[in-house]
């Protein structure tokens, strides 16, 4: 008896192979950046494994070879100068950046083919739930190396918090450990970054994709031969590659494509060179947030102080407008986009992004409203003044929306077709 | 008391108990108080360079040409990031109310230098721009702007209020040594 035979014995194998390894998988590019996203988390891990065995969580003082530094900063220089410390220093970042761009790019696959609908709504909130968390994984994470850019941009993120009418100086000192910076605050960053992110993170992945193997994927609208066979079993048969053994050598290999793209991006691009930024010091550079902040950057320019205003003893100021109302709004408006969209829905097909060009023309009109945002944090190095951004920033997504919705009216006139729910 | 109804106070019991002990920990998580760095700027003290190959030595009138600003601490008292101060020397025809002109010396006046949004480190800029043609004080971070010569008022961008002054004035050996505290409250405030 063979070793493998000894295992399918004792752990019912067979049961195991029959119900899942068959599970079929949608062909489609745009149903990988799930799984990038997952691979970037993947290698997170490994990358933080590998560095949380040298960091030094600690803002105390230390005297290195002759320099005065914090003990956080001097521990990220040691391991930049060990054998491959940097290149897994910069593939830690960059995994965190391609993994919120992968899922973002996720989020508007199943935006624009209306993968949100009943039953599938759970999974909308829960996949905005991951990306705002990996998001304030990525900001506990910005301040670890605790150089001159990750202590100005934690300032700037305690004193938002403070903002928070009524409860701001509890909330930031709760979040933060005292009035940032506080000894206390490096600590706390570490235990968010590296034990409550990737086990809440991990979490809820598993759920996600628990939800996803008892809902099933929708159907991409592109497979026209296999729609007819789900519509002659009822709309009950799903098609795609089984899970095992096309689809996890697809995995595989995109795995490894994820791995060489990390690699070389940090090979080739320095991302958060630390040791170039310096320690903290009294004067603040020329910071900017990372890309997927930048819009709410973009906010805070443009919200002028004189329109903070006072609510039941509370003073509601630009920061708060800038940095929780306007995005605080957007998100909401995002998050209820299953209940907002009242069109009748199909349980298993993926509609095509031209069928409704209502959904197309507020979907580009929000990137554009996040790209006009995100300008304005460039209103120096444009030359634009405020007054002039705000046209921009409020005009842009108005014109886009009617632009994308009078072309995708006039195309589904044409062709006819795509008006039916699917094509 | 059936056996049903004492179960069931006890788990209320337990419930209220276990919350009430827990607010003393929660209270823990605003973490450890600052130790050090909480002394601010007393009448006598020396603004010392915060910066630079200069760091730690006395400002003195000559340390700086009309339109130039410096970055300084109160000796001794550089724990306290909100003591960071912009010393600027301005022409001293143009200085003007809001600025407690009692706290300016030969063009010479001390503002915080902790911008009052989100309180990153303002700097000078002599560079004209189409809100302040003037030398100005701006904040790098979300470009707010500031008029040096009033008081440090808000020009523009999203600042809530202005810097607050700290009164100056030079002691028998030329250095520039602090007159008081500051005039309002450091920083971001809510």
């Amino acid at each position: 008896m063979g070793l493998a035979e000894w295992f399918v014995e004792r752990l019912a194998l067979d049961r195991f192979r029959a119900k899942y390894l068959g599970k079929p998988f949608p062909v489609h590019t745009t149903f990988f950046l799930g799984e990038i996203a997952l691979f970037c988390f993947a290698l997170l891990v490994v990358t933080g494994l590998y560095l949380a065995l040298f960091y030094e969580p600690s803002a105390e003082n230390v005297n290195v070879g002759g320099s005065v530094m914090p003990a956080a900063f001097a521990s990220t220089v040691l391991i930049d100068s060990h054998p491959f410390g940097l290149l897994m220093r910069r593939m830690h970042h960059w995994a965190a950046h391609l993994m919120i761009a992968a899922i973002v790019l996720h989020l508007l696959r199943v935006f624009f083919t209306a993968a949100y609908r009943k039953p599938r709504e759970l999974n909308w909130v829960l996949g905005l739930v991951l990306l705002a968390g990996t998001i304030m994984a990525s900001f506990a994470g910005y301040l670890l190396p605790y150089d001159q850019f990750s202590v100005t941009a934690t300032a700037i993120g305690y004193g938002i918090a403070r903002s928070v009418p009524w409860i701001g100086g509890a909330v930031a000192d709760v979040l933060f450990a005292g009035r940032f910076p506080s000894p206390s605050t490096v600590p706390r960053f570490f235990a968010y970054h590296v034990v409550y992110a990737p086990l809440i993170l991990s979490a809820l992945i598993g759920l996600h994709l628990l939800i996803v193997l008892k809902q099933k994927h929708t159907e991409p609208s592109s497979s026209a031969g296999h729609s007819a066979s789900a519509d002659a079993s009822g709309g009950r048969l799903i098609s795609g590659i089984p899970f095992w053994p096309q689809q996890s050598a697809l995995m595989a290999v995109l795995f490894l494509l994820v791995f060489a793209a990390a690699a070389a991006l940090s090979a080739f691009l320095p991302v958060h060179p630390s040791g170039y930024y310096g320690p903290p010091g009294p004067a603040t550079p020329e910071v900017k947030p990372d890309w997927y902040l930048l819009w709410v950057y973009g906010a805070l320019r443009l919200i002028p102080g004189d329109l903070s205003f006072r609510l039941f003893g509370a003073t509601i100021g630009s920061e708060a407008i800038g940095a929780m109302l306007v995005p605080g709004a957007i998100a909401l408006a995002i998050l209820l986009v299953p209940w907002l969209d009242r069109a009748p829905s199909s349980l298993y097909f993926a509609e095509h992004p031209l069928a409704s060009p209502a959904r197309l023309a507020m979907g580009l009109a929000g990137l554009t409203l996040f790209a006009a945002l995100s300008v304005a944090g460039f209103s120096d190095e444009l030359k634009l003044s405020v007054p002039v951004l705000w046209v921009v920033t409020l005009l842009s997504p108005l014109v886009v929306w009617w632009a994308t919705y009078s072309l995708a009216s006039r195309r589904r006139r044409a062709s006819g077709t795509l008006g039916l729910g699917r094509n | 008391m059936d056996r049903r109804g004492f179960a069931n106070l006890s788990l209320k019991t337990g419930i209220v108990a276990a919350i009430a002990a827990a607010i003393p920990g929660i209270a823990t998580l605003r973490g450890r108080a600052k130790t050090a760095g909480s002394k601010s700027p007393e009448p006598g003290d020396r603004l010392v360079f915060a910066l630079g190959q200069n760091a730690g030595q006395p400002v003195t009138e000559g340390s700086f040409t009309q339109n130039e600003a410096v970055l300084a601490f109160p000796e001794g008292k550089s724990d306290n990031h909100d003591n960071l101060v912009l010393v600027c020397r301005l022409n001293p025809a143009l200085l003007a109310a809001p600025t407690s002109l009692d706290g300016v010396v030969r063009g010479v006046v001390a503002y915080s230098a902790i911008c009052t949004h989100l309180g990153c480190t303002v700097r000078f800029s002599e560079e004209p721009m189409d809100m302040a043609p003037f030398p100005h004080i701006h904040c790098p971070c979300h470009a707010a702007l500031f008029d040096p010569h009033r008081g440090a008022v808000v020009l523009g961008g999203p600042a809530p209020r202005p810097l607050p002054q700290l009164p100056v004035r030079l002691n028998e050996r030329g250095e520039v040594v602090a007159d008081g505290n500051f005039a309002a409250p450091v920083g971001v405030v809510t």
